[in-house]
């Protein structure tokens, strides 16, 4: 039941080639060198953010903003009419002598919408775009979260030819070059 | 890109060329011409303009000297090479001394509660006596004046001395002094805020006046700093020492503070409106009627809906044009502000605005341009011998 039902959830790799590294500046220029090649869905391993490796690999502005945008805009217009519905039309209260439909009183909830259904949906567009939950994935190596660098290839990158990867993986000093899934 | 810091060629003081100067220098004329002028033919007119340029230029000397403030009580490595042009603006300060005690000069013409008759005859104002009388004003503006002109001696101070020891002792000892300016600068500026403007009216009262005008303050003095920066950037004086980075943390300080302004800015007329006490309501009323509702609604849609979308995206607060643009409104909606403060207390049935204001307010820009200025060209632009330098110079912003 419990094998059935890992077997069910685990995360399946791809499978690809990798290079390790122990040096950082290595693998920089390694990834350089594989956007000129003409690779475009290769990524890095690193056990710290590396400053310039978002350029190294071409990775393109996350979508994430997108949707915290539109959604702090959904917020805004349900906390728009659902302060409308509840306080001035569904159940109308006269409060302090102000007009049923008082925007004053209600911008503070509807300003609380605007953060919630923002924030609520960047984490959830970060999660999915991270392809979380993962169980269990592949690991390349273990000390890849404490001092090894990695780039890996995926078999389905375009162009992908294993000869002419190693070879690029070779000058530029990788410690290991390995087939192997992530 | 490292070793290319390593070989930048430091950047020396600024040179004022002549017709700087001399655009500073007919500012200066014109606006004490108008100013004498408006005196002559509207006393009470031209003291309520002096009060509102006054106040926007000594809220910028304070923004800038709080900024540096701030970056020593938070041990702050990146803005080091930012940290010089905000001191600069310290430089206003003993100008501002001055310029103070004609304030307390010209006070009666602005203020009803120097005048024996109406403490004589208003009740809650002869209850406010023992706080708004002249005396104490007195005191208490030159005391505030004089306490900013000592912190910016020292803190300004010892920052340029470092300049040429290199000691490292003065960053450790800014921190203490830092502190304490930051205390005596939250009490004293809303005191200021309270004397200058809020006692306009004297009936009115709002807790959360002075928030307000310093929500005003560090947006202004932040859009300012990044004009300066532009500025020098595009004379090629700061190149490799300021960056595309250290524009996209300051314009990520002007979005948080043009929001910090809307939100103080609403909480106040939100409590306001819902207890609905005529004591409070007087300041909004003149305001939500008549042709100065307009200037509220503009104040609404320049000074928080604009910037807010106009800096949202992150390429908006790397793009110095674009950035500078946004500052630019920023001041003009910063100076709006002010007027909406000041001048409904001089007439409420219009908008009162033109000539005599506007060069009121350059006389004043060019006096604190001319000290800005004269103070860089006096002192290195970039603190160089300050020992977090480096990591200004590697300063880089991910998102």
């Amino acid at each position: 039941m419990v094998d059935q039902l890992y077997a069910a959830v685990k995360a399946r790799g791809t499978e690809g080639m990798a290079g390790i590294w122990t040096d950082e500046h290595q693998l920089i220029k390694a990834a350089h060198r594989l956007r000129e090649a003409g690779f475009v869905k290769f990524d890095a391993i690193t056990p710290f953010p590396l400053h310039e490796i978002d350029e190294a690999i071409g990775i393109p502005r996350s979508y994430i903003p997108w949707v915290t945008f539109v959604f702090g805009f959904v917020g805004l217009a349900f906390g728009l009419w659902f302060t409308w519905w509840t306080s001035a039309y569904n159940w109308p209260i006269i409060v302090g002598g102000k007009p049923m439909w008082s925007l004053p009183a209600f911008i503070p909830v509807v300003f609380e919408c605007v953060i919630l259904f923002a924030a609520l949906s960047s984490v959830g567009a970060l999660i999915f775009s991270a392809g979380l939950p993962k169980v269990d994935p592949p690991v390349i190596d273990p000390d890849l979260t404490s001092h090894k660098f990695a780039l890996f290839v995926p078999h389905n990158d375009k162009g992908y030819d294993e000869a002419k990867i190693q070879q690029i993986f070779q000058d530029l000093g990788a410690d290991e070059i390995k087939r192997t899934e992530f | 890109m490292a070793a290319d810091v390593e070989n930048l060629k430091p950047p020396g003081p600024l040179k004022i060329s002549s017709q700087m100067k001399t655009t500073f220098a007919v500012l200066m004329f014109l606006g004490f011409v108008a100013f004498a002028l408006a005196l002559v033919n509207d006393g009470a007119r031209a003291w309520h303009g002096y009060l509102t340029a006054f106040f926007f230029f000594v809220s910028l000397a304070l923004g800038g000297l709080f900024f540096a403030a701030m970056q020593h009580m938070t041990n702050a490595g990146w803005s080091v090479n930012v940290r010089r042009l905000a001191e600069s603006f310290a430089a206003f300060m003993p100008y501002a001394f001055v310029g103070a005690i004609a304030l307390l000069i010209g006070a009666p013409k602005l203020y009803s509660w120097l005048d024996p008759q109406v403490v004589a005859t208003d009740y809650l104002v002869a209850h406010k006596a023992p706080y708004l009388n002249q005396g104490f004003l007195w005191v208490r503006t030159l005391f505030f004046f004089g306490g900013w002109l000592l912190f910016a001696h020292v803190l300004v101070g010892r920052s340029v001395d470092q300049d040429k020891s290199g000691d490292e002792k003065l960053t450790t000892s800014l921190v203490p002094w830092s502190i304490a300016f930051v205390m005596f600068f939250a009490l004293s500026y809303s005191f200021f805020s309270v004397d200058a403007l809020m006692s306009l009216e004297p009936h009115w009262f709002s807790t959360i006046f002075g928030v307000y005008t310093f929500g005003g303050l560090f947006q202004s003095s932040v859009a300012f700093l990044i004009l300066l920066i532009v500025f020098l950037q595009r004379q090629g004086l700061v190149t490799g020492f300021i960056t595309a980075d250290h524009l996209h943390d300051l314009g990520k300080f002007l979005f948080a503070f043009t929001v910090f302004w809307a939100y103080i800015a609403f909480s106040q007329y939100m409590l306001i409106w819902y207890a609905n006490i005529p004591e409070e309501t007087l300041f909004f009323v003149p305001r939500s009627e008549g042709p100065w509702v307009w200037v509220s609604l503009a104040l609404i849609l320049f000074k928080f809906v604009v910037p807010f979308f106009a800096l949202l995206p992150r390429w908006a607060k790397r793009h110095p044009a674009h950035l500078s643009a946004v500052s630019v409104l920023i001041l003009v909606m910063q100076y709006v502000d002010l007027h909406w403060l000041v001048f409904p207390n001089f007439d409420s049935s219009q908008v009162v605005f033109g000539l005599y204001e506007i060069f009121i307010f350059l006389g004043f820009l060019g006096l604190f341009l001319f000290s800005v200025t004269s103070f860089l060209s006096r002192h290195p632009i970039v603190p160089l011998k300050d020992p977090r330098q480096q990591e200004s110079m590697h300063h880089h912003v991910v998102y």
